[in-house]
């Protein structure tokens, strides 16, 4: 399985990526063994592949630190979820406003849905919008090779 | 036949020299605010010193249409014979009335820093000269020998000069410029389309990944409970190591300055996993 793009930079954020994302599969791993519910497993092994390619492009791009922000805030509510009822969950609720609702969308109509799709798209201009677009895309393809190459191996083995 | 024109507009009242420089310096500062007039009048005094020898009056007809938008008028000491002229000052803001009345402030120049700035100006003029006659230029020249933070623009043949409208195209440049990356990177967009349709092509793909990775995640947690996991830890290991030496190749090879074709490098091959049976 040849590499297509062989720019440094992308191979970079594809290593980092790689390295990050399969710590955290081998410490899902065994932390819950083979017969769990599916359903918690899979949203934690999505939650930890946009966690993990977050980190390796790490805080220089805005969407990055969107996405940092909100699984910090997400860990947060759940710890104190765990902690203590319900007041403290009204506190959070209230408290971080979900970027769909942020919407400050104008001129076209496609910009809204795009900035709703960037993670952190709701609080800048339509051209650093651009930029971080162009950014996420080539991310966000180095992290479905990167996945593919990982599930080839799952599935050979 | 520019030329005749271009002589016949303005030969009765004020030298080409004039013309020639000013206009360039003229150009590079339409974002100056009138507050800026004392340190920009300084300048000018400086620039104002060409000897007429320097300049090549055949190189003036590549600028008509510059030109046509700033027929003001300037008062220069060396020529005596000339008629006197209104003062003329730089105001961008008050062009929207008139674009043709675009006037300058400046006195009586100095030639003692004329041969430094009149080889500047001929650089700029080629550069002008080789981006068209109606196409807008940044002169990143002009900023090195400022050095301020003002984005230069030149105002298009037939647009209106004021500050709101050279800003806005300014923004459209920078837009435009994002989108031509975007176009790259996004399989699919054509130069042909308009912005919305290439919005829409973009959003589409933006999808596309994500629920690509969305797919790719479920796939991995059926093939995660699937397996042993011993083994796989194992060959986590493994394939860390294997990225670890990767990683370290393409540092080696940055460093050395190899393109990396050619260390061989393919990522999505791994080596050989031992599995326990």
């Amino acid at each position: 399985m040849k590499n297509p793009t062989t720019n440094p930079s992308s191979s970079m954020i594809r290593t980092r990526f790689a390295v990050r994302f399969l710590h955290a599969m081998k410490k899902l791993n065994k932390k819950t063994p083979a017969p769990s519910p599916y359903r918690r497993r899979f949203h934690t092994i999505r939650a930890a592949a946009c966690a993990s390619m977050a980190c390796a492009v790490g805080p220089r791009k805005a969407w990055s630190r969107a996405i940092l922000k909100k699984i910090r805030a997400r860990t947060l509510h759940h710890y104190l979820i765990n902690k203590s009822r319900n007041q403290q969950m009204m506190m959070i609720k209230r408290g971080n406003p979900r970027d769909e609702e942020l919407a400050v969308g104008f001129g076209y109509g496609e910009e809204d849905d795009l900035r709703g799709l960037v993670p952190g798209g709701e609080g800048m201009g339509f051209c650093r919008l651009l930029s971080e677009t162009a950014h996420y895309i080539k991310c966000l393809r180095a992290q479905v090779q990167v996945m593919t190459n990982v599930l080839d191996h799952y599935s050979s083995t | 036949m520019a030329d005749q024109y271009f002589f016949q507009n303005i030969k009765q009242s004020f030298s080409l020299s004039d013309i020639d420089s000013n206009i360039e310096f003229m150009n590079h500062f339409p974002g100056l605010n009138p507050g800026h007039q004392d340190t920009s009048d300084l300048n000018f005094h400086s620039f104002m010193g060409f000897p007429h020898d320097n300049i090549n009056f055949l190189q003036l007809p590549e600028f008509p249409g510059n030109l046509e938008n700033f027929p003001g008028l300037f008062s220069h000491d060396e020529n005596t014979g000339i008629p006197p002229v209104p003062v003329p000052n730089i105001s961008n803001d008050n062009n929207h009335q008139d674009r043709k009345r675009k006037s300058m402030d400046i006195s009586t120049p100095e030639s003692s820093s004329a041969n430094s700035f009149s080889s500047s100006d001929k650089r700029i003029r080629t550069t002008n000269a080789a981006a068209g006659r109606g196409k807008k230029v940044k002169s990143t020249e002009k900023k090195d020998e400022k050095s301020r933070e003002v984005i230069h623009v030149r105002a298009k043949r037939g647009q209106a000069t004021d500050s709101h409208s050279l800003a806005e195209r300014v923004r459209r440049g920078k837009i435009n410029e994002r989108l031509r990356c975007l176009q790259d990177i996004v399989p699919g967009c054509y130069k042909t389309m308009g912005m919305a349709v290439m919005l829409d092509q973009i959003i589409n793909y933006v999808q596309s990944l994500q629920n690509q990775v969305e797919f790719l995640s479920m796939k991995l947690t059926a093939a995660s409970t699937f397996y042993d996991f011993n083994t796989d830890t194992d060959a986590i290991d493994t394939l860390q190591r294997a990225k670890a030496s990767e990683a370290l190749k393409i540092e080696n090879a940055a460093s050395q300055g190899l393109p990396s074709a050619q260390l061989g490098l393919n990522f999505g091959y791994y080596p050989q996993l031992p599995h326990s049976k």
